[in-house]
């Protein structure tokens, strides 16, 4: 149930079969990414791949002394590029390994192009996703549904990720999905499609319990992508974003040249595997330690290499100081980065008010607090937009919803017509009417004494009191809870044990507050083993696109309602 | 209801009450009840129930407060990342992903297709050869028309009205060409030729592949027929009208692609780019590395540990090989990558990307290999490597002798087994029992003789620890160890022996030493109470002053004493001053303020220090702690705590009485560690004995003859010495020496009382010379 080792496994495995010798990695855009992934260049170096090339790119030279691993999606541009690769080969053997299933006419193609016999392998291997950490793969599509329905393209990819993902893990689960959501449900029968039609792939051992796939809509949950992060990964790609685990600095005032693009993956790097749950606060004091440890082995040029002894000490050290030395500076810099922005752009504040939003069900303190903050300078608008969207995600249907004033506050802030517009698409996306569960006042008893006893103890952090709905669904999925009528199976078979092996996967995105949920959930309840997935990882900035690109704005009544009123007091 | 929703919460809830074992749910728990409880008492059955309900109730709790428990433990979980809990990083080892493979399927597809492309290309080769078997330009156009038209059919003009590849109508000017490979028609413009070497080179590959169907004797005129053929092609290039093709054959394109493409494989079999040659000689160095290195650092971590299982020259012929090794990887990465670098039309930039990355992963190959080699010791410095073990070694056995040392101390003082121990250390014990403040320094002796006795017991013990430590090690098979172990308890046996002769050698000569001891004493006593006569008569003297200054004297005479040094210096310091103070009998606060308070200080003084003295001798007066401690820290401080004056003397007095042997014992150590003083020493104690004993006694004796106790309690007995001392000193000589008699009585009785019989002896005996003295000098007086 680890996706990274999962890709690892395969990427090693097409290496290895290729015997040795020097190697050439030819892919395509979208697998370029999955390798790198789960593999750093030094790493794949070792293992004699020495170049790596886009099957697409027309600027290779004819090098037959190379052999040629072909990690490739099964796409019918794919296909043609190779049928063309194989007509005048440009290396001297192939390894040809398609991520996902591939029809047979293709593989017949294909081996009518290899006339001159330079073709050693085909294989379906499938790692057809991103790896993000062990247990969070993404697929990196950014706007998968229109309106309410899937992007038919996106369906289809989506289903080759979710089903070459139960592959690698040997999966074949059976399938919840969310009723309330139409695209989930058409995923689900997607799954279930492939599945039955590649029975032959999904013959694995069978476990007692079966592992279960639990489809979701990002719908159900707006608030969570839209609140501030405070733990390291969460937080770097609210405010830096990352995209497969690299971090673009190049606006970072002052920044070096060689750390404009750094990547954090927690495979190679250590401190970032260490740290990369912790909150901002703890990275701070642990960045304070990873410098003086830094200090301690950086040798001072001055006095200490005066012998050759000394020279040769350095010398040894010098792999491990440089290693130590990159990853310094990349924490040193993000971290600073980080707060930096924290302070610009009053984050904090901020921040104790979208959790307040999130989790506590005070209208008028929370209206207080959004007012007093549109007035703060320091909050852009980006910020002042999103407090506004919780606001009306919120109390939607409260008696005394004064978003039409909070909409006057925003434009009054100078916040630009795009965010404005935004606010009304966040409530039609996520709204109330679209929800099949309820985010903010919890009808289960459980779930009331459980907030009943929060107030009383109080909240030991403001700024990471929000637990993600996912929590609750996995935790009343974990516990063999979750309701029938909310999230039915697909089919007439129905889990009576508790399930163990799981995999969610939100329609819409998942996100890195929600990842973390998953890793303590896997932490703290043994023998239950959770894998998160979706359409992409987001952060506020990707799901305000990803609702843009649902288009639901355009036909919202309430932003129409709005308009014409603000254009009336006009 | 029933459903377990925490394993942990609920197990709680379900541990049999009479054997605690843990049961999952009520079911089990009862059916485990009725298996294995069921003969027992009836209660407990009740209560079983009692408890389920109780656990049933607990969980609805529990259940209630579950999820904020579980938001807990999830903010502990920010905490202590990676430590406990389940970690999607130590999930069980999962094997590798569903595979599928489309090998064979798309091995089928192009075997289909392949055959009919090797069949098209091997009749082509066939026919090329036919064409070029005769000598081309030596042969009529006509009769080379004749053969090529044999060799392949070829298509009818008619049948053709347009160029198949281009579309243009055949006429007169635009005429019709054969392909001579496959016969069909083209125009001129659609027509490739094949020149004889490209020819030749094709066949004569084929002819070497397929060279069963070949005669070896075609392919020599084959070669020379190309040559023949590039020598002509000079003179006939502007021959291309009259349609005579000496030198090159006409074909159509796909003819020609065929054969290109053929020509292509070819060169590519035969060919190896230098970087592969390169490249496989670097990889060939990389395994031998990957082979030789782990060889190497064990060696070098064995013998920089001083190990001597490798031999150095071994270690560092196979550590230059290595270095060698690294040295050619280095130069031939620096090779790849500059290959070509200087060529004239650079090379591709994916070639140079190419050299680079072979470059940097052979860096990054020596970086982590080679730097991780650690050096040899020079020969000089393993010497001293293998030296710094052994002593290590050693070191660490010493460590746990001394371990056993302590152990064995403690052991011993726990148990005070007195039966075991050396005379001296049972009279020092003996005395600790009954009064254990009275004699401080009966620790001396007895520590030295612990020390003794110490020193064999650990051994004993050690032995014992070693033997078990070889039966270990014999049940673990670790030979080399037991044979380490066995060594070492041979010494130790040895070392055992040795020191058991010694202390029989040692015993008997210290019985010697005490009948010499007796005797030197007695003599020197003698001497002593002579000199004193003589001084005393002569110079009118304070008995005080006297004494001080002959106790100065012996210790001068004596440098050679070493135990009791500072003792000396104590009276030497003492002494020294008292004379001048002592002789006017004023306390002179420069010369020495503490020697005058003793001897002239008022009688508040005199009864804090020396009447307690004496009493403490006797072991009468209660009162002893002050004495004893000032005893203990005044020979310790060497003679800077000097109020006690009298009292170093009276101590040793009594030490030399009571116990010279346990005197003797200390100078027994340093003779065993071969002091040459031992002999000397031997002596040493008697004159000591003498002039401390005299001296003591006379001062407190005059003031009360008879009883020394009371009257010590209520007067100063110094100041009354003082002025009595001048009128008669005989009879004070004569009662100084009734005093030390009574003295010596008191010892007895007291030596006697703790079973001291041999101590008793020796007392009796001095009594009996003191007698003999005192009889003799009453003799003499009058």
């Amino acid at each position: 149930m680890n996706v990274v080792f999962a890709v690892k496994q395969y990427i090693s495995k097409m290496i290895e079969d290729s015997g040795p010798g020097m190697k050439v990695l030819l892919m395509d855009k979208e697998t370029t990414g999955i390798v790198s992934m789960v593999y750093t260049q030094s790493e794949i170096l070792q293992k004699e791949v020495y170049l790596f090339e886009r099957i697409d790119s027309q600027n290779r030279e004819i090098m037959k002394h190379l052999k040629a691993i072909c990690f490739l999606r099964p796409m019918k541009e794919n296909v043609d590029y190779l049928i063309q690769e194989l007509r005048r080969p440009k290396y001297s053997i192939y390894f040809i390994y398609f991520s996902n299933v591939i029809s047979k006419s293709d593989v017949k193609s294909l081996a009518e192009a290899d006339e001159q016999e330079v073709v050693a392998e085909v294989q379906e291997f499938y790692g057809d996703y991103i790896a993000v950490n062990p247990h969070l793969f993404s697929l990196n599509i950014l706007g998968c549904c229109q309106g309410r329905n899937w992007d038919p393209a996106q369906l289809s990819r989506t289903t080759q990720g979710l089903t070459a993902l139960l592959l690698s893990l040997k999966k074949c689960p059976m399938i919840r999905y969310q009723l309330s959501s139409e695209a989930a449900k058409r995923l689900a029968e997607c799954v279930k499609q492939v599945i039955t039609k590649e029975y032959e792939l999904f013959e694995f051992r069978r476990t007692e319990v079966p592992p279960l796939l639990l489809i979701l809509d990002r719908c159900d949950d707006a608030i969570t992508p839209l609140l501030n992060q405070w733990t390291y990964q969460a937080m770097v790609h609210e405010l830096l974003g990352i995209n497969n685990n690299r971090i673009d600095l190049s606006r970072v005032p002052g920044i070096s040249k060689d750390l404009r693009e750094v990547v954090l993956s927690a495979e190679n790097d250590e401190f970032y595997a260490n740290n990369m749950y912790l909150n901002f606060a703890e990275i701070g004091s642990n960045i304070k330690n990873l410098m003086e440890d830094f200090q301690k082995k950086k040798p001072k040029e001055q006095q200490k290499l005066e012998s050759i002894a000394d020279m040769k000490a350095f010398v040894e050290n010098y792999p491990q100081f440089k290693k130590m030395s990159g990853t310094v500076s990349k924490h040193v810099t993000v971290v600073g980065e980080l707060s930096r922005l924290v302070s610009e752009r009053n984050l904090l504040e901020v921040s104790e008010v979208e959790q307040e939003l999130a989790c506590q069900n005070d209208h008028s303190s929370a209206l207080q607090n959004i007012k007093r903050l549109l007035q703060n300078p320091k909050v852009t608008e980006f910020d002042a937009a999103r407090l506004v969207m919780l606001y009306a995600l919120h109390y939607e249907r409260h008696s005394s919803n004064s978003l039409p004033g909070l909409m006057l506050d925003l434009r009054n802030k100078g916040v630009s017509e795009k965010y404005r517009k935004l606010v009304s698409a966040v409530v039609e996306y996520g709204g109330k009417r679209v929800r099949g569960s309820d985010l903010f006042s919890p009808k289960d008893a459980v779930a009331i004494t459980k907030q009943f006893l929060k107030g009383l103890k109080g909240v030991e952090n403001v700024y990471t009191q929000h637990q993600p709905f996912l929590h609750e669904t996995l935790d009343h999925l974990i516990k063999g809870k979750l309701k029938e009528n909310l999230y039915p199976y697909l089919g007439p078979s129905t889990l009576r044990d508790r399930p163990q092996d799981i995999i969610v996967f939100i329609i819409g995105g998942a996100t890195y507050e929600e990842a973390l949920t998953v890793y303590n959930l896997n932490r703290t309840t043994p023998g239950v083993r959770t894998v998160l997935g979706g359409t992409t990882v987001h952060n506020t900035k990707s799901f305000l696109e990803e609702v843009l690109a649902s288009g639901l704005h355009s036909r919202s009544k309430e932003s129409s309602q709005v308009t014409s009123r603000s254009a009336s007091r006009r | 209801m029933a459903s377990l929703d925490d394993p942990g919460e609920v197990r709680e809830g379900f541990l049999c009450p009479l054997c605690l074992k843990d049961l999952q749910s009520f079911y089990q728990l009862q059916s485990h009840y009725e298996e294995e409880h069921s003969g027992e008492d009836r209660d407990v059955k009740g209560q079983i129930k009692s408890l389920v309900q109780k656990a049933r109730k607990a969980k609805n709790r529990l259940l209630k407060r579950e999820g904020d428990d579980r938001a807990e433990a999830g903010t502990q979980g920010y905490e202590s990342f990676s430590y406990g809990g389940v970690d999607p990083y130590l999930w069980e080892p999962q094997e590798l992903g569903a595979v599928r493979s489309h090998l064979s399927d798309f091995k089928k597809h192009r075997a289909a297709r392949i055959d009919h492309y090797v069949v098209e290309v091997n009749k082509l080769i066939i026919r090329l050869e036919k064409l070029t078997a005769f000598d081309r330009t030596n042969t009529e156009s006509a009769k080379i028309r004749a053969i090529e038209k044999s060799v392949v059919p070829w298509v009818n003009d008619q049948d053709v009205p347009f160029c198949p590849d281009c579309g243009n109508k055949f006429s007169i000017r635009n005429r019709r060409h054969h392909c001579r490979l496959c016969g069909s028609i083209m125009c001129k413009k659609c027509m490739e030729l094949v020149s004889l070497p490209l020819a030749y080179k094709l066949t004569s590959a084929s002819k070497d592949s397929l060279s069963a169907h070949t005669s070896p004797s075609q392919s020599p005129s084959s070669v020379h027929g190309s040559r023949r053929g590039s020598i002509s092609s000079v003179s006939s290039v502007s021959s291309v009208l009259d349609e005579k093709d000496d030198e090159r054959i006409r074909c159509c394109t796909h003819c020609k692609d065929t054969l290109l493409k053929r020509e292509q494989q070819m060169d590519e079999k035969e060919h190896t780019p230098d970087i592969v040659k390169l490249y496989e000689k670097l990889r060939l160095c990389m395994e031998k590395v990957d082979q030789k290195a782990p060889e190497y650092i064990r060696m070098a971590a064995s013998l920089n540990a001083g190990e001597t299982t490798y031999s150095l020259e071994h270690a560092s012929d196979l550590r230059m090989e290595v270095q060698r090794v690294y040295e050619l990887i280095d130069a031939l990465s620096k090779k790849i990558l500059t290959l070509d670098l200087k060529q004239d039309p650079p090379p591709h930039p994916n070639t140079l990307r190419l050299q680079r990355m072979i470059r940097y992963s052979a860096t990054l190959f020596v970086q982590e290999k080679l730097l991780g080699l650690m050096s040899l010791p020079t020969k000089e410095q393993f010497e001293e490597l293998k030296k710094k073990r052994k002593q290590e070694l050693e070191r660490k056995r010493i460590l746990e002798r001394e371990a056993a040392l302590e152990s064995q101390r403690r052991l011993e003082e726990r148990q005070s087994d007195l039966a075991s121990r050396a005379t001296n250390g049972e009279v020092a014990s003996l005395r600790r029992g009954p009064a254990p403040l009275r004699k401080a320094e009966g620790w001396l002796p007895l520590s030295g003789g612990q020390r003794q006795s110490e020193d064999s017991d650990p051994l004993l013990q050690q032995i014992h620890n070693i033997t078990s430590f070889i039966r270990q090690a014999k049940a673990a098979g670790r030979t080399d160890e037991v044979r380490t172990l066995q060594e070492n308890l041979r010494q130790l046996q040895d070392e055992y022996d040795q020191q058991q002769t010694e202390k029989a050698i040692e015993l008997s000569r210290r019985q010697a030493e005490e009948e010499d001891l007796q005797r030197e004493q007695l003599q020197m006593l003698r001497e002593r109470e002579r000199e004193r006569e003589q001084f005393q008569a002569a110079s009118l003297h304070t008995r005080t002053r006297s004494l001080d200054f002959r106790d100065s004297r012996p210790f001068q005479l004596e440098p050679g004493r070493e135990p009791r040094t500072h003792l000396a210096h104590a009276l030497d310091l003492g002494s020294s001053p008292v004379p001048g103070s002592a002789a006017r009998k004023t306390p002179s606060p420069s010369s020495a303020l503490e020697p005058s308070r003793v001897w002239s200080g008022p009688p508040a003084l005199g009864p804090g220090f020396l009447p307690q003295s004496i009493t403490s001798q006797h072991s009468e007066v209660p009162s002893l702690n002050p004495f004893d401690e000032e005893d203990l820290c005044s020979p310790a401080a060497e003679g800077a705590a000097s109020p006690p004056v009298a009292e170093p003397p009276c101590d040793s007095a009594v030490r030399a009485h009571k116990e010279y042997n346990p005197f003797e014992e200390e100078e027994e150590e340093e003779a065993v560690a071969g002091n040459p003083f031992t002999d000397p020493d031997s002596s040493v104690p008697s004159p000591f004995d003498e002039e401390d004993e005299c001296p003591h006694q006379r001062p407190s004796g005059p003031p009360v003859p008879g009883n020394p106790f009371e009257e010590a309690l209520c007067t100063n007995p110094f100041e009354v010495d003082g002025d009595s001392g001048r009128e008669g000193e005989e009879p004070i000589e004569e009662e100084l020496l009734l005093q030390q008699i009574d003295n010596i009585k008191a010892y007895i009785f007291d030596a006697k009382q703790c079973g001291r019989l041999d101590e008793v002896e020796v007392l009796t005996e001095n009594l009996r010379e003191l007698k003999r003295t005192l009889a003799r000098q009453k003799g003499g007086a009058h």
